[in-house]
């Protein structure tokens, strides 16, 4: 083992003095470092790589928020009305004198599974609330509530709190003299002085509701929830509560939850947002397939994300972070990389490119088909070794690429509307099943590409040309759409609409077609009819009928009405022109697609996810992975080693026992590992332990306890429980 | 206190006995209140409402100090005893405030108000939910069963409460208390409370249709007593059976009312024929009976839209719940652990599993009868470590054992789907037991929408 001094790893804390009290000290400092507010350092930021992942990226980020603001505005709306709803309910009651006592108006919002991304709805909903000076809110979560007295408590503090954290903006002086609230004192009487002192009765149209929220339903323990909703009811009629409830499973819930006599006293309001993966499909259409991006991710990598998010965890933050850090991936990789932007941006930036960076380029995988391609002897010598050649052909392969990747989802577009409702969808109906599917092989070759185009030829007239003209129609709207005001949409427009047109030419012919047989075909059915008399024995027919059968297969494939033949005409035409043309899969993309392809997943893979026990079955099965020392390398995972850590010894003798170990053996073999080298001194020492190797093991065993593989047995002495299997 | 019952006679039909006995008791400030009484009955008889409205009268009419509280918020002591102060004090003394550690201090700050000349004024303290006493501190009921005697104020104690008295009495016993108990009311009385409201929901109505020429002239026609103590009739015959808390039957009532007026309205029916408006109304009825004491409110405009949520079948709560890929098949996976027995699971999930040996006894103690299905028999605890097995052993392709995979666990049990037995605090060591809580119905619509057989797995139907 290498003399290290120590392999536990450790995190300190140093107190700098940044207490409460000098708040505002620590408030200046920090506007003084402001400016390098980044981990990272000066030379790491003024690369060009980064800004162009900084740009790429706040873009991005807007117009992700841009869209999840969009996409919960309408529950948020309703929900909001709802609250400043109640105001007006409650006048209206007073004035028709009713007796409605006691009633506590709620809002259950069926929010899905996944908490975490909930509470950033939540936070949106205060932010509005607060924006109309309509409701002071309060947002209790279940890990503050374990019993009423601390739900109370905490839900008191916050709302009177609350307000007072939005002044300490303008006045934080004052806030400092002000008698700071204990905790103790927060009860219900304590909230009512504070609401008539600051609201007092006669101005009620000025008064605020209280919304309390609960984010986690489900995490509320049952009778916590119930006092805390017969509370709030009891005090309903001088306090305007307003309960809004986060529901993750589904309104049965609350129903099981809270009994007749609690549920009696609320007024439960549903409202739905929308789901997981609606959302999630709304913000790969909109913005990582937006041809907007220069940055694309592989068909693997897009899929691996998009997996975690359905298999795993329905995160859409988690999977915002994971594409977040594809990101970084990318443009970290070199100064190359910051190629990876708008057209006419990455044309100043070629000019930046130093010698390194070009040989990045150069070491592309898709650059050495360009350079076979190339015929001339001299021009491949420059290509490979002049700098200056490669930078002035850089900006038309830039180009290319680019125009690739236009063409490319402009195409899908089409191709979407063409196969994602055929029955049973082969290649999938959704715009990222079509994008990962695509990019990942050839399409053509794979055979539910031949089932759907199978399935569009033997769709009826009108459904063929219906679907075409669809998706055309879609294709059209979205070259007007989004393509139209890039850069290079015009090159890609002039590309595609001729192409269009031919298929809509060919789509006339389509409609003329009429479902006669065509008189040609009909000439070789005499044939076949006399042979079947002749059979001399059972197999005989049976391969007779085979073959017919196999005959009738192949005439049927020749279209016989010239519907049929148009319809395939048709098909044979969008297959050449559009999915051969610019469908490609990656490893057809033109060269230097890298440069605007994330595709590293195994690197992404072992970053985001987690695999805690995996790791630490490395560490201690083969430490040398980890501490990369000369003493541990060993031949084989297996291989027992005396200059091992001690830990790791005795966790790979504990693989090879069974449930029980006995620990007086496990000593004994711990010892003779370690010992392996040295000859064995005779029987005294072997009764004799030393007592120095005795603690050592002792000491790995009790780490090992504290790791959670092992636990001491308590039915049999001197044995130890393996846990892990 | 002629005065009072009269006040309240009213406001609370067929509780005129008890507004008496109260009004014997507590009547009269001047003469001794006894120190305790003891109010029970279930719940929607009227014991919150009538007693609040009688203490309001006493302090009204003859200037009664009263303190009404609710025994669930008190979560502690010191909260109780304070608002009782608080709502005790004389009125010019309302800017400082009481405090009350404890019932010493409580019972010694009653007394000052003895010393300084409250001994003539009287004093009626009503605790709701007073079953809740019992949980919170030792001397908090004997004390309030005994304030009059300690504080020698005029004062009287009123306990409300669902559960007789005898489920009050503890070691040390307390003194008796004079009990009255609120019965339920029967039908004849329920549909005389009901009907009592006649003349709000004509006012109603007719404040609704007010624009409406045509259906307001309808209405004031059709509406008399004798159509609602129909409607009500009708409308006891479904839910009487079922609820007898009359708030919520009044809230239904009027609910389902605007429902049995419409076709009279729209001139379809005559309001006289109540054959015809009971064939209109029963189905109404019936789904409202489902939905009682949930109070759902809809807004109007989606009155079809929020009927889904509403129901309540298996196969809704399913679709309507999402899970990830993964978590759905650990809900099978757990649900599988739950519903069969640990020795069987090398028959079902190993491939190579070996012959069994059939003899007698075997086949006899397999031959199920309903009463030993596991499926029936509800669910059986499991390890965290048989969950992935059985995880591991219906997946068919291979996942790693990572971060993301195990905190769906988690989020299964923050989501009441599973639930830990025992062991949540040492969850690292292994032996934290957890089981399913969801029903066979439920899995096997998860089982259908991930294609998976769960039935296949399960040891009562093999």
């Amino acid at each position: 083992m290498d003399p290290t001094i120590s392999v536990s790893k450790g995190c300190f804390v140093y107190k700098n003095g940044a207490t409460r009290a000098d708040k505002k000290a620590s408030g200046k400092r920090k506007r003084a470092t402001g400016g390098t507010s980044s981990l990272l350092g000066k030379e790491v930021i003024g690369q060009p790589f980064y800004d162009a992942y900084t740009h790429t990226w706040t873009q991005m980020n807007e117009h992700i928020q841009r869209l999840q603001q969009q996409s919960y505005a309408r529950t948020l709306e309703q929900l909001v009305e709802f609250v400043v709803g109640q105001r007006q309910i409650e006048e209206k009651e007073e004035e028709e004198e009713e007796e409605i006592n006691e009633i506590l108006p709620t809002a259950a919002l069926l929010t899905g599974i996944n908490q975490p991304d909930h509470l950033s709805h939540f936070e949106t909903f205060t932010q509005r609330l607060h924006a109309q000076k309509a409701a002071r809110v309060c947002v209790l979560q279940s890990r503050d509530c374990p019993t009423l007295k601390a739900a109370i408590e905490a839900m008191v503090f916050s709302l009177i709190e609350g307000e007072q954290h939005q002044e300490d903006a303008e006045e934080e002086e004052e806030d400092r003299d002000r008698k700071r609230l204990r905790r103790s004192h927060c009860t219900i009487r304590q909230l009512k002085s504070w609401y008539s002192n600051n609201f007092p009765a006669g101005e009620r149209k000025k008064s605020q509701q209280l919304v309390v929220i609960l984010p986690d339903f489900e995490c509320f323990s049952g009778h916590v929830l119930q006092d805390l909703i017969l509370t709030l009811s009891a005090h309903c009629d001088t306090l305007p509560f307003v309960l809004v409830l986060g529901v993750a499973t589904a309104m049965s819930a609350v129903h099981s939850t809270l009994p007749y006599h609690v549920s009696s006293k609320i007024r439960l309001r549903v409202f739905q947002t929308q789901s997981a993966p609606t959302g999630l499909n709304e913000l790969l259409d909109k913005v990582l397939l937006s041809p907007l991006y220069a940055f694309h991710l592989s068909g693997k990598a897009f899929k691996f994300l998009t997996h975690i998010f359905l298999y795993y965890d329905f995160s859409i933050h988690g999977f915002i972070q994971g594409f977040k850090y594809c990101l970084m991936e990318h443009y970290f990789a070199g100064n190359a990389y910051a190629l990876c932007t708008d057209y006419s941006k990455a044309l100043n930036r070629i000019k930046l490119l130093t010698h390194e960076d070009m040989e990045t380029i150069r070491r592309l995988p898709s650059f050495r088909p360009y350079v076979e391609q190339i015929n001339d002897c001299k021009r491949i010598i420059a290509v490979l070794t002049d700098d200056d050649y490669l930078k002035k052909k850089l900006p038309q392969l830039l180009r290319d690429c680019l125009l690739h990747f236009l063409l490319f989802r402009s195409t899908l577009e089409f191709f979407t509307e063409l196969v994602g409702d055929l029955p049973s969808c082969p290649l999938g109906k959704l715009l990222r099943e079509l994008y990962v599917n695509c990019l990942n092989k050839p399409i053509v070759a794979s055979p539910e590409y031949k089932e759907c185009w199978q399935m569009l030829s033997f769709l009826s007239k009108e459904e063929f040309v219906a679907k075409v003209q669809r998706s055309l129609a879609r294709t059209e709207h979205f070259l007007a759409e989004e393509i139209a005001p890039l850069e290079l949409g015009e090159a890609c427009m002039s590309v595609l609409r001729p192409q269009m047109q031919s298929i809509r030419q060919l789509l006339d012919d389509v409609v003329m077609g009429t479902l006669e047989q065509m008189p040609a075909m009909a000439t070789d059915e005499s044939r076949p009819a006399a042979s079947l008399t002749q059979v001399a024995s059972r197999q005989e027919l049976k391969a007779q009928l085979l073959q017919r059968t196999q005959a009738d297969k192949q005439h049927q494939q020749q279209p016989t009405t010239e519907f049929a033949r148009s319809v395939h005409k048709t098909l044979e035409h969008i297959e050449t022109l559009l999915v051969r043309g610019h469908l490609r899969a990656l490893q057809d993309a033109p060269p230097l697609h890298e440069l605007y392809v994330f595709s590293d997943i195994s690197t992404v893979r072992r970053n985001i996810i987690g695999a805690p026990r995996a790791a630490l079955h490395t560490a201690l099965n083969n430490p040398h992975f980890y501490m990369q020392c000369k003493c541990c390398e060993l031949r084989e995972q297996t291989q027992l080693m005396g200059s091992l850590p001690d830990l790791s010894v005795v966790y790979k003798l504990h693989l090879e026992c069974g449930r029980m170990i006995n620990l007086f053996d496990w000593l004994q073999a711990f010892r003779s590992v370690l010992h392996a080298n040295e000859e064995p001194v005779g029987e005294v020492a072997q009764e004799q332990i030393d007592p120095q190797i005795q603690a050592r093991f002792t000491r790995a065993v009790a780490e090992l306890q504290f790791l959670g593989y092992i636990k001491m047995s308590k039915r049999k002495t001197d044995h130890a429980t393996r846990l892990t299997w | 206190m002629e005065t009072i019952c009269a006040a309240l006679e009213p406001q609370f039909p067929c509780r005129e006995a008890a507004i008496r006995t109260l009004g014997e008791l507590i009547g009269d400030s001047r003469e001794a209140y006894p120190s305790a009484i003891y109010l029970f009955g279930h719940s929607g008889t009227g014991k919150t409402a009538l007693t609040r409205a009688f203490l309001r009268e006493c302090c009204r009419q003859q200037a009664v100090r009263i303190a009404l509280l609710n025994a669930t918020e008190c979560y502690t002591t010191k909260i109780m005893l304070e608002n009782m102060l608080d709502s005790l004090a004389p009125r010019r003394a309302t800017e400082e405030t009481f405090r009350a550690d404890n019932m010493l201090e409580f019972v010694e700050q009653l007394r000052r108000w003895h010393d300084q000349g409250a001994k003539f004024q009287s004093f009626l303290i009503a605790v709701d939910n007073a079953e809740r006493l019992r949980d919170m501190d030792a001397n908090v009921l004997p004390v309030l069963l005994r304030l009059q005697q300690q504080t020698s104020l005029n004062l009287c104690v009123i306990l409300l409460s669902q559960l007789p008295f005898e489920k009050f009495y503890n070691k040390t016993g307390l003194t008796e208390v004079i009990s009255l108990h609120f019965a339920q009311y029967n039908k004849a009385e329920t549909q005389r409370i009901l009907s009592s409201y006649f003349f709000q929901v004509r006012a109603q109505l007719l404040k609704q249709f007010s624009k409406d020429a045509q259906r307001l002239a309808i209405c004031e026609a059709a509406l008399t007593e004798d159509f609602y103590s129909n409607y009500l009739n009708l409308f006891l015959s479904v839910f009487y059976k079922a609820c007898r808390d009359v708030p919520e039957l009044q809230l239904t009532a009027r609910k389902c009312f605007s429902i049995y007026l419409e076709p009279v309205l729209d001139g379809t029916v005559e309001s006289t024929d109540v054959s015809r408006l009971w064939r209109h109304i029963a189905g109404p009825l019936r789904s409202a009976l489902t939905q009682i004491y949930m109070r759902i409110d809809k807004p109007p405009e989606e009155q079809e839209a929020s009927a889904a949520i509403e129901d309540q079948s298996v196969r809704k709560l399913a679709q309507s719940l999402e899970l990830p890929y993964y978590a759905k098949y650990l809900l099978i996976a757990a649900f599988l652990a739950s519903h069969n027995s640990a020795n069987q699971d090398k028959r079902l999930f190993v491939k190579h599993h070996g012959k069994q040996r059939k003899r007698m006894q075997t086949v006899n103690a397999r031959a199920k009868v309903a009463e030993k299905m596991s499926t029936t028999l509800g669910p059986k605890s499991f390890s965290i470590d048989r969950l992935l097995a059985i995880f591991y052993a219906i997946l068919e392709e291979k996942v790693g054992l990572t971060c993301n995979l195990l905190s769906q666990i988690s989020t299964l049990v923050h989501l009441k789907l599973l639930s830990f037995v025992s062991g949540e605090q040492n969850i690292m060591d292994g032996s934290a037991r957890l089981q399913c809580t969801v029903g066979l119905e439920f899995v096997l619509y998860i089982g259908k929408v991930v294609g998976f057989n769960v039935r296949q797995y399960l040891c009562d139907f093999m």
